[in-house]
């Protein structure tokens, strides 16, 4: 029961972390970008991930799919680390 | 901090790979051994809260941002190698989906965060004194010191990476210096996400940890 109220408190937290994120705090300007930049790196894509800048292509900009993305993976990543954790203990 | 593809040569990628490989390779041991039913849904909850806690990237000096990495918090209530698994988790679905963080760069980018920030917080909580002040002053360390030295490990990577025109002199003092505040603030992060715990769940404090034998009480 304990665990129940612990998982509901951190999930409804973390929907409102990908709410203020996605909302108030989605300007990403890495520190590690910046510096690589001044540095002369440049970045080299080798995979075209799905979802880029935690964007659906074709609906840059829309609020509701990109917390519906962070949402959705929030719960998956839940899932895996649940799914992986009963997998271990079970010593395959 | 998550290092892109095309920043690390060839050379860096390999070994950081494979330190990081050795790193899995006893964190799964050490899991079999250790997880029980109580870890599993704190690991599953503070997996996915640290993946949206990544989401909110907070404006620091000199128009970059900055967000939580959660290796401190998820290193002190699960052990440094159940921070480990959950940051492995964390930085996949990133690198695979969302093409934050590079695949190339995986083995780098989790042996900064993954590693080296769990296991620097982890030692330094367990040096302090078990009170409730020495528990909020050992997190706020751990994490400031874990997430400095994380990015130091950043500079070092990039700074001995051929694919960058500076050596370590001038890659590791520029993220040093600015993940000096990033750890500010993953230390009162920690520290508060520490009271809470003390003051509602204090039993997930002391959970038996997935950490290595040599720090295990």
């Amino acid at each position: 029961m304990e665990n129940k109220k612990m998982i509901i408190v951190g999930i409804i937290a973390s929907i409102i972390f990908v709410i203020v994120g996605c909302a108030l705090l989605s300007t990403s300007a890495e520190t590690l970008d910046k510096i690589a930049e001044e540095l002369g790196a440049s970045e080299v894509s080798i995979w075209n991930p799905p979802l880029p800048d935690y964007e659906i292509p074709g609906f840059e900009g829309n609020l509701i799919a990109n917390i519906g993305i962070g949402v959705l993976f929030t719960l998956i990543i839940f899932l895996i680390a649940f799914g992986l954790g009963k997998a271990l203990k079970r010593r395959f | 901090m998550h290092i892109p593809d095309g920043f690390l040569d060839l050379r860096i990628c390999l070994i950081t790979y494979i330190i990081t490989i050795i790193f899995w390779f006893f964190a799964f041991k050490r899991a079999k051994e250790t997880l029980t039913d109580k870890q599993i849904p704190l690991m599953a909850v503070l997996t996915a809260m640290f993946f949206a806690a990544q989401m909110m990237n907070y404006p620091i000096v000199g128009g970059t941002t900055a967000h939580l990495l959660g290796g401190p918090i998820l290193a002190i209530t699960l052990g440094p190698y159940g921070g480990l698994i959950s940051m492995t988790i964390i930085l996949l679905i990133q690198a695979l989906f969302f093409g934050d963080g590079g695949l190339t760069t995986f083995g780098a980018n989790v042996w900064n965060m993954g590693i080296i920030g769990t296991f620097l917080p982890y030692i330094v909580w367990i040096l302090f004194p078990k009170g409730r002040k020495g528990m909020i002053a050992g997190a706020f360390l751990g994490a400031f010191i874990g997430d400095v030295l994380a990015a130091a490990s950043a500079g070092l990577e990039l700074g001995l990476s051929t694919k960058f025109l500076y050596g370590i002199s001038i890659s590791v003092p520029a993220m040093v210096l600015h993940h000096s505040i990033i750890g500010i603030g993953e230390g009162i992060v920690t520290s508060i996400i520490i009271i809470i715990l003390l003051k509602s769940r204090p039993d997930l404090l002391n959970l038996p940890k997935i950490a290595p034998k040599w720090l295990s009480k």
